[in-house]
């Protein structure tokens, strides 16, 4: 992400849910929401199918954040796959704290299809929220 | 001891087991050895030093080879919890496997930092107590964040990535290890890239790990890999109440859901 006046641009990736969280990005962009440009969507076809080895892949890679979405709890298409993922991060966030990396860089939050606004406000939120705790120490 | 081999003798000849993995002392080295009915006065040599071996995982070899050989072997505390790991795991057969339990010594526990330092059926030794020893951690949550990770870098950078740790660790079965995937990580370079090289183990520890310390004591770099693996033991018994190595837990809660699948633990949804 190119510095706008020397300033920190925050990298965020966020892993989206093909079913809800996905079309919920979708529909922040049909309904011309503002949100930063500082987020870049992955889709996946379910949060459960976010192995935690691709969270750390994209933080060895120079992510500042990484924002895990999916469905609210028991409409996740598969049933359960966002159960699973809330019990991942959870321990993951734990690991990272362990080893020096700020738990706040990565985020689960559930969006569903419908909730456009929500996903600009999540991603405004955790932008900032990442903004001030500066960049990434894994950022080479 | 003596009866211990007689008892070994008499499952051997009368066919109740196939095999016997246990240690041998060749050439005054202790080393692990499958001794069999065709050589019964073998067993003279068995021997039980204050020493490890990845019983589990020489076992699970074996049973790779003769999956439908009953084998006997030679189980400390920690080989069992491996045992049960397995079985959980669908990796061996329990009406397959005698495991013969030896509880160690406390000089030995506190060595190994062992949490339980005896299997469940014990055929040698004297049970002593477990060693409850979070030192190792403590040194690290002591730490500010910034400094633990200056800390876990330095400790990572001196890895030479000859993958001793995995190559013992008796939970590592998988058919493909994510780390040759060449998604994840670099394939055919040394030294591996940090720190995901050992988060990625780390992570795939939780709810596997059984605490046995082979890793750390493999490892020729002396990276303290046993704290971060201990580190996600601890988080699944605090946030799932899940302690690998235990049979009254179901599977691992990061891959099945079990009976009390949809409901989420309310100390994780605190986070």
């Amino acid at each position: 992400m190119s510095d706008k006046k020397g300033g920190f641009e925050p990298k965020i990736i966020a892993f989206c849910c093909n079913w809800c969280s996905y079309a919920g990005a979708d529909l922040a962009g049909s309904m011309r929401l503002k949100y930063p440009p500082n987020v870049l969507p992955i889709r996946v076809m379910c949060s459960g199918r976010i192995s935690p080895h691709f969270i750390l892949k994209a933080f060895q890679k120079g992510a500042d954040g990484v924002l895990v979405t999916g469905c609210h709890y028991g409409d996740c298409h598969y049933m359960k796959g966002n159960y699973i993922t809330k019990r991942r991060v959870t321990i993951l966030k734990d690991l990272l704290k362990f080893v020096g990396i700020e738990p706040n860089r990565l985020r689960a939050d559930w969006i569903a299809g419908s909730e456009g606004d929500k996903f600009a406000r999540v991603a405004r939120d955790f932008t900032e929220e990442i903004r001030l705790l500066g960049p990434s120490p894994l950022r080479g | 001891m003596e009866q211990l081999k007689q008892n070994i003798k008499k499952m051997l000849e009368s066919g109740e087991i196939a095999g016997f993995l246990g240690i041998k002392e060749q050439d005054g080295h202790p080393i692990p050895y499958l001794f069999t009915p065709e050589h019964l006065d073998q067993v003279d040599d068995f021997v039980v030093p204050e020493v490890r071996y990845p019983m589990a995982k020489i076992l699970l070899n074996i049973v790779r080879k003769y999956p439908d050989k009953p084998i006997g072997v030679m189980v400390r505390g920690c080989d069992d919890r491996a045992l049960v790991e397995l079985v959980k795991n669908q990796k061996i057969l329990p009406e397959l496997v005698r495991p013969i339990g030896i509880a160690c010594s406390q000089a030995f526990a506190e060595y190994c930092r062992c949490s339980q330092p005896f299997p469940r059926e014990i055929h040698y030794g004297e049970k002593v107590g477990p060693v409850a020893d979070r030192s190792d951690l403590e040194t690290v949550e002591s730490m500010g964040i910034p400094e633990r990770l200056n800390y876990w870098m330095g400790q990572f950078s001196k890895c030479i990535k000859c993958y001793g740790c995995r190559n013992i660790c008796p939970m590592c079965f998988c058919e493909q290890c994510t780390l040759e995937d060449d998604t994840l990580i670099s394939t055919g370079e040394a030294p591996p890239e940090i720190p995901i090289f050992h988060l990625i183990r780390a992570f795939h520890m939780a709810g596997r790990c059984i605490d046995c310390g082979l890793c750390e004591e493999a490892c020729p770099a002396h990276i303290p890999l046993r704290s971060l693996y201990r580190k996600v033991r601890e988080e699944m018994s605090e946030y799932l109440g899940y302690v690998s190595g235990t049979e009254d837990s179901e599977k691992d809660p990061l891959e099945f859901l079990g009976s009390e699948g949809y409901e989420v633990p309310s100390k994780i949804d605190e986070t």
